[in-house]
């Protein structure tokens, strides 16, 4: 048997989707064909790096919250009375509500216990990661190169929010990108004299702030920052248009806030 | 894992944009339990959800439009007239050099650049661990169909994301 006649097979058995006869001619025709053999190896490693990917990708807590906000899925009380409503006989068909409610729930439980990662505080975590060395980060020969291999990596989507630091002694030498909660974060590393700096831009909004961060408004930008630390460690969020930028630096908060209000566009003018 | 990481997995890779992805999972909850009626107990829940997002994507994406035959019209040509295999060619790889990024965004972005009549059925079988049967099912297709285009997606896959997929090229 040809190999082309036997490739599509060859993925089928990948798949553990074969039996009976074409089995039989598939493991004769993978025992005499190295090439075959190759093909088949590949498929089953291809198999495995996207399932490893699709273990990475998790829905976002914000979708857990549409969903239980969402009153066509999970109406505010049950109707019942002498006229049957939509509502009421949805939860006469328990199965199906039920497993959707638990289904949607127990993740949610689970992310509200009081250690639930949050982006904003991942974002301290991996400035500190990056600056042990414990992050990868992808060295750029310039800044263009690092901003275009940022946004290449979320297809044009968006662009990393590029900050001038050469007044701190700082210039962006690495970006990396990072995924929490299923969302993308490009991240920009500045170092120099001045210490250093991750610049983490994602799509997002100003809920993506810390419940507990401290809000400046700056009345001349009509913007507002919201500066939160943990440890040693500082960061400023705040929000250009649809985007969502956070500074971490160990710099003291003053001297970031500062920075990051210089910074900053306005998202009207 | 639940069905609602599961869901948003298939509609995040079928979408290719986040925004879109939340969309399509939320308007999956709500039709699911709109059309309780057509659930049996019993029934593969995730395959019934899987079904629902897919027919809502379509109608979305599509007007109602499916499978836009390109495999029926090329199946029968050579490799090398094929305008998948050489759109892959004559596009270079992803990110080649980007050392490392969070594989899922690989997987993601290598997809999306895949036709959806390819993608489809990987992120179903791959992705959702879905019978070729299921999927079929989900997709609305012959069993042999999701075959042949698995076969041929994921060559034209393989050749995006070589680098990380390590064992050689075969001859
Ligand atoms: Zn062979």
């Amino acid at each position: 048997m040809l190999c082309k006649e036997v490739e599509e097979l060859v993925t089928a058995l990948s798949d553990n989707e074969l039996a009976g006869p074409e089995r039989i001619v598939v493991e004769r025709h993978l025992a005499d064909c190295p090439d075959c053999r190759s093909l088949y190896q590949q498929q089953v490693a291809l198999k495995q790096v996207i399932r490893r990917a699709a273990a990475e990708m998790k829905a976002p807590l914000e979708l857990r919250e549409k969903i239980l906000n969402d009153r066509r899925v999970f109406p505010p009380r049950v109707v019942t009375g002498p006229e049957p409503r939509p509502w009421a006989s949805v939860f006469t068909r328990p199965a199906l509500a039920l497993a959707l409610l638990v289904l949607v729930l127990l993740p949610v439980i689970y992310l509200m216990r009081p250690q639930s990662p949050s982006l904003a505080l991942a974002a301290i975590e991996t400035h500190d990661k990056i600056t042990r060395g414990e992050v990868t980060v992808i060295r750029g020969d310039s800044p263009e190169a690092i901003k275009e291999i940022l946004v290449r990596s979320v297809a044009g989507e968006f662009a990393p929010m590029g900050y001038d630091l050469s007044m701190m002694n700082l210039k962006p030498v690495a970006g990396t990108v990072q995924t929490f909660d299923g969302r993308r974060v490009l991240v920009a590393l500045y170092q120099g004299d001045g210490g250093s700096l991750t610049c983490y831009t994602l799509v997002g909004t100003e809920r993506d702030a810390p419940p507990r961060a401290q809000a400046f408004f700056d009345a001349d930008k009509n913007m507002t920052f919201y500066s939160y630390s943990v440890g040693r460690t500082n960061a400023v969020l705040h929000r250009e248009g649809g985007l969502i930028c956070i500074l971490v630096s160990a710099m003291p908060m003053p001297d970031l806030l500062a920075l990051a209000r210089s910074k900053a566009a306005p998202s009207h003018s | 894992m639940t069905h609602l990481d599961h869901l948003y997995r298939i509609a995040y890779n079928l979408a290719k944009a986040p925004d879109d992805a939340q969309d399509l999972v939320q308007e999956t909850y709500a039709r699911a339990l709109g059309a309780y009626e057509q659930f049996a107990p019993g029934t593969h829940l995730k395959a019934w959800l899987t079904r629902i997002l897919y027919n809502f994507f379509v109608d979305r994406h599509h007007q109602g439009k499916r499978w836009v035959s390109v495999e029926d019209s090329t199946a029968q040509k050579n490799e090398e007239s094929d305008p998948w295999e050489k759109m892959a060619t004559e596009n270079p790889g992803p990110d080649s050099h980007v050392l490392r990024q969070e594989l899922s965004v690989q997987i993601t972005g290598a997809l999306g650049r895949l036709p959806e009549e390819f993608r489809a059925p990987i992120v179903l079988v791959d992705m959702g661990d879905f019978s070729y049967v299921e999927a079929a099912e989900v997709l609305s297709c012959p069993v042999g169909t999701v075959r042949s285009r698995l076969f041929r997606g994921r060559r034209l896959l393989h050749g995006y994301l070589k680098e990380y997929v390590g064992t050689k090229e075969p001859a």
